[in-house]
């Protein structure tokens, strides 16, 4: 098929430039420097200890843990509810209704920032982990919805009637049929919404209160360059796992294709 | 086989109607299907087909009418208690279940013991000509096969009814044709009551024993194979039926005995009482006759009841058979007709003169 | 629907179940969205003082906005740099998905999808951050080009400027823009293709006319998605443009927060909205009459 190479010397260049600032995290998280320049100091495994010894991160990763959970979890759910009523039913109102659930994925994240932050704040909700999870679920809402969608589009309509003709109920086809069908669309979503949960930054920032999380923490120790080095050590880890987490999402969205028998178009959302 | 009175009714609908918002799907259907019968409901896509079968399963609700199946009403009973099961078009098979477990489903709430069970699937894949692949993955499983699980599927639940909604339509012609003739003697063995939707005449004439053939959400006829093949209710349902010829006819005098018509190209004729239907068209009175029913008479031949004369203007040759349109002489539309390709018969040219062979007793009266 | 159809299929209406299952979502997204975007709308129509929001609607909080020398400038600055932005982004990302959708084997594109999206799934801030890394004064390009013997001087057209701020962001939408583009490839049959060029068009002249026109709904979704979230982008003006470039999202943060003028700030994240929004239906009309005659 590679009549013309120039495209795909193009493709590998614009690859190399997607991957330049990446590659820079494990070379400067192993420089034996305080200054993140060229040319490279040698190697230590010193910001890692750094790191590891800095207790204020390890509060902010337990907080963002337990939102990034929560969120992924909840939205999820919420997800599958619009996501099943979106492909199973007709009803007045949908395309308005499935248009504010699916907004916050267009709508300029600050925007919706400030005006949760506006209401919270005149109702006298205090800002806290809470807040953030708030904010978060509506965040990832429409991404759950936009994968469990395509997994509950693809599921046949009649496996549900064959299941229900069958002598089950309408509760136990949804537990023996369509749960397990559709089962790899949940996990991506919760892997998905975890993830862009971890790595959210403007709701975390100003929804948390006096609350730090991973992203916030961050943010931060960029105001101090002493500080840079163990962020790229840091940096480099949460490569690795994100890495980690896709390639298990991947393989689990391969295996929901596999096993309805569709055809693999790739890619995720 | 053929079906007396006396064999208890099936399912009955009476007057069913069956709307989706503005649109009438059903209008007015009353039909009766007998027990142990190979019924089929035919017609073109969006005749009501589907839908009428649908109700039977309680898939679909209908606006109003009674639907009864083994003489008990089914308005409030769920599709999951109805005593039909069925095969699905797309067969809906359940991808992330094995063969065994496909065919199983239905069993989860039977009391019977796990070996039991296990055995019933064994009988029912047998049944199905699948003896063997239980511990197969379904989503590996071709067409027909995944046909023969949804049949067993359906089947290990002794059902009254049987549906099956165009079950062949997915196959291609030669696994069709095996499947047709399977399904009959599938049929025959087990003696349930077949119900089969079906866009294919041949199909529904091959394996039915009683066809309802529906149009627009009302059945034009109810009748077995041949009666609907040799005496069509309606020109709408001749034509969907194979092929007929038309022609113009005047009916010249009327008594119990028959009617006297005088058909454009063929004369007249006596027509009796069971040769004349209903459903002729604005264009006014037809005579029908099936290309069959027409013979061109060779040099030495001579007809068995009337002849006439006409030009051959088209010529088809197919190997085994060549059909032929030939304008009789006064005709307005030309005749299409069969005649098989026996060794020593000429194959004749466009324009050559024929002399038809053809009997009054083929025709029918639509009017 | 008629009578028969109070019980339903699997019990209870259609419309009836579809709602009754929707609830949850809806009214999440309802009382943590609708209702917080109407507060702003009617925070936009107050005014802020020292005593609190005051009632009696007004526009004057917009003709502030829209007179205001830092807030048009802002304006402009954002619509600028994200429709810079998106421009580089969409040009750069078009031959690529071209190229996974057209010169890729079918089991080899999952693949390179996958590697496409990698680094975007890795940590926004640490990227943006890595950005100021390669392109800042002491950064690796500087820094690497000096000890090359290159430059004598480190560079500062490259740091803190609007250039490497749109530099920024097109890396970090690549994505974004990409998997639209090449899911719109995908659906094109390519007897389409053989037939353009079966008709006497050159394989350029093929693209032009027929692969280009059939991939547009693509690249529009690909425009909207990357122009509407990084005209709000609040990051890289803070990281990048080091605070001395703010875009529009840094000074909502600023007078809502910082002055504390809640009516103001709502009335510029409306008008932001407004635009954002004016933008977004622009497109779409446009893409409409690129799907008149497909599916």
């Amino acid at each position: 098929m590679n009549r013309n190479p120039t495209l795909k010397i193009y493709t590998i260049a614009y690859l190399i430039f997607l991957y330049a600032p990446i590659i820079l995290l494990p070379l400067f998280a192993f420089n034996d420097s305080k200054v993140i320049a060229f040319p490279l100091q040698g190697f230590t495994t010193n910001w890692f200890a750094e790191m590891w010894a800095d207790q204020q991160l390890f509060v902010a990763f337990r907080n963002s843990l337990l939102i990034a959970v929560t969120s992924s979890i909840f939205a999820t759910i919420l997800g599958i509810f619009a996501a099943r009523a979106s492909t199973r039913y007709k009803f007045p109102g949908k395309g308005g209704i499935l248009g504010l659930i699916m907004l916050p994925m267009v709508l300029p994240e600050m925007i919706f920032a400030m005006a949760l932050l506006v209401v919270l704040v005149a109702v006298g909700v205090p800002l806290s982990l809470f807040t953030i999870i708030l904010g978060h679920v509506l965040l990832c809402t429409p991404f759950a919805m936009a994968i469990l969608t395509s997994a509950f589009q693809s599921l046949d309509r009649s496996l549900e009637e064959a299941a229900y003709d069958l002598g089950e109920t309408p509760a136990s086809t949804f537990r023996l049929i369509i749960l397990p069908l559709v089962m790899p669309g949940i996990i991506s979503s919760l892997l998905i919404c975890f993830t862009i949960s971890l790595d959210e930054f403007i709701i975390s920032y100003f929804l948390g209160g006096n609350q730090t999380v991973l992203s916030v923490y961050i943010f931060g120790q960029f105001r101090f360059p002493a500080k840079v080095p163990a962020v790229m050590a840091l940096g480099f880890i949460l490569v690795c796992v994100s890495i980690c987490l896709l390639t298990i999402a991947e393989y689990f969205r391969r295996r929901g294709i596999a096993k309805t028998g569709g055809k693999d178009t790739g890619g995720f959302l | 086989m053929t079906f007396s009175a006396e064999k208890p009714n099936m399912i009955e609908f009476r007057d069913v109607h069956k709307y989706y918002g503005d649109y009438h799907a059903l209008r007015g259907i009353n039909a009766t299907i007998k027990a142990g019968e190979f019924f089929s409901l035919l017609g073109p896509s969006g005749c009501g087909k589907t839908t009428l079968l649908r109700t039977i399963a309680g898939f679909e609700d209908i606006s109003s009418g009674v639907v009864l199946i083994d003489s008990k009403d089914m308005a409030n009973v769920p599709a999951n208690v109805r005593p039909t099961n069925m095969v699905f078009q797309s067969y809906a098979i359940f991808p992330h279940l094995t063969v065994e477990e496909n065919v199983g489903f239905g069993l989860r709430k039977d009391p019977r013991s796990k070996d039991e069970k296990a055995k019933a699937v064994a009988e029912a894949l047998e049944m199905v000509g699948l003896k063997g692949y239980g511990k197969r993955a379904a989503h590996a499983l071709s067409g027909g096969q995944r046909q023969r699980v949804a049949l067993a599927r359906a089947l290990i639940l002794k059902p009254k009814v049987l549906l099956l909604d165009e079950p062949l339509s997915a196959l291609d012609k030669k696994m069709r044709e095996q499947m047709q003739v399977e399904l009959i003697k599938l049929q025959r063995q087990v003696g349930i009551t077949f119900i089969l939707v079906t866009h294919d005449q041949e199909e529904a004439l091959v394996m039915s024993d009683r066809i309802a053939v529906m149009f627009e959400g009302q059945i034009a006829q109810l009748a077995d194979p041949e009666t609907l093949y040799r005496r069509p209710a309606s020109r709408k349902v001749a034509d969907f039926i194979g092929t007929m010829n038309f022609a113009p006819a005047a009916v010249l005098s009327e008594d119990a005995s028959g009617v006297e018509v005088d058909a454009q190209g063929f004369g007249r004729m006596t027509l009796s009482p069971d040769q004349v239907m209903g459903g002729a068209t604005s264009e006014g009175n037809t005579i029908g006759l099936r290309p069959e029913t027409l013979t061109i008479l060779f040099d030495g031949q001579n007809a068995t009841d009337r002849e006439v004369f006409g030009t051959v203007e088209e010529v088809v040759y197919y190997g085994d058979m060549t059909y032929y349109d030939v304008r009789l002489d006064g005709a307005a539309e030309p005749l299409r007709l069969s005649m098989r390709n026996v060794p020593g018969r000429p194959v004749l040219d466009i324009g050559a003169k024929a002399r038809l062979g053809w009997s009054p007793s083929a025709a029918v009266l639509f009017r | 629907m008629e009578q028969g159809s109070k019980k339903g299929r699997f019990g209870g209406s259609e419309a009836a179940n579809g709602l009754l299952l929707i609830s949850p979502t809806a009214i999440y997204a309802t009382l943590l969205l609708a209702a917080p975007l109407f507060a702003v709308v009617v925070y936009s129509l107050m005014v802020d003082s020292k005593a609190g929001l005051a009632g009696g609607l007004t526009f004057q909080n917009y003709i502030e906005v829209w007179t205001g020398r830092i807030d048009r400038a802002l304006m402009l600055r954002s619509l600028t740099v994200s429709a810079m932005v998106t421009l580089v982004t969409v040009l750069l990302a078009y031959p690529v998905a071209y190229f996974v959708s057209f010169h890729i084997r079918q089991d080899r594109k999952s693949l390179w999808l996958f590697l496409i999206t990698i680094p975007f799934w890795t940590s926004y801030l640490i990227r943006v951050f890595l950005w100021k890394v390669i392109l800042g004064y002491n950064g690796v390009i500087n820094s690497g080009l000096m000890s090359l013997g290159i430059i004598g001087e480190p560079l500062t057209i490259i740091n803190y400027s609007i250039g490497s701020m749109i530099m920024t962001l097109a890396h970090a939408y690549a994505a974004f823009a990409i998997l639209p583009i090449f899911v719109s490839l995908e659906k094109i049959d390519r007897s389409l293709l053989e037939a353009g060029q079966d008709l006497g068009e050159s394989k350029l002249r093929t693209f032009w006319r027929v692969t280009l026109p059939l991939s547009m709904p693509g690249v529009i979704a690909a425009v909207l998605i990357v122009f509407i979230p990084t005209i709000g982008d609040y990051v890289t003006p803070e990281l990048i443009g080091g605070g001395k470039l703010p875009m529009i999202a840094n000074r909502i943060e600023a007078v809502m927060l910082k002055q504390n003028d809640k009516a103001l700030g709502s009335a510029i994240a409306m008008t932001a909205m407004a635009i954002v929004a004016l933008v977004s239906v622009a497109f779409l009309l446009l893409n409409k009459r690129f799907l008149k005659g497909q599916k």
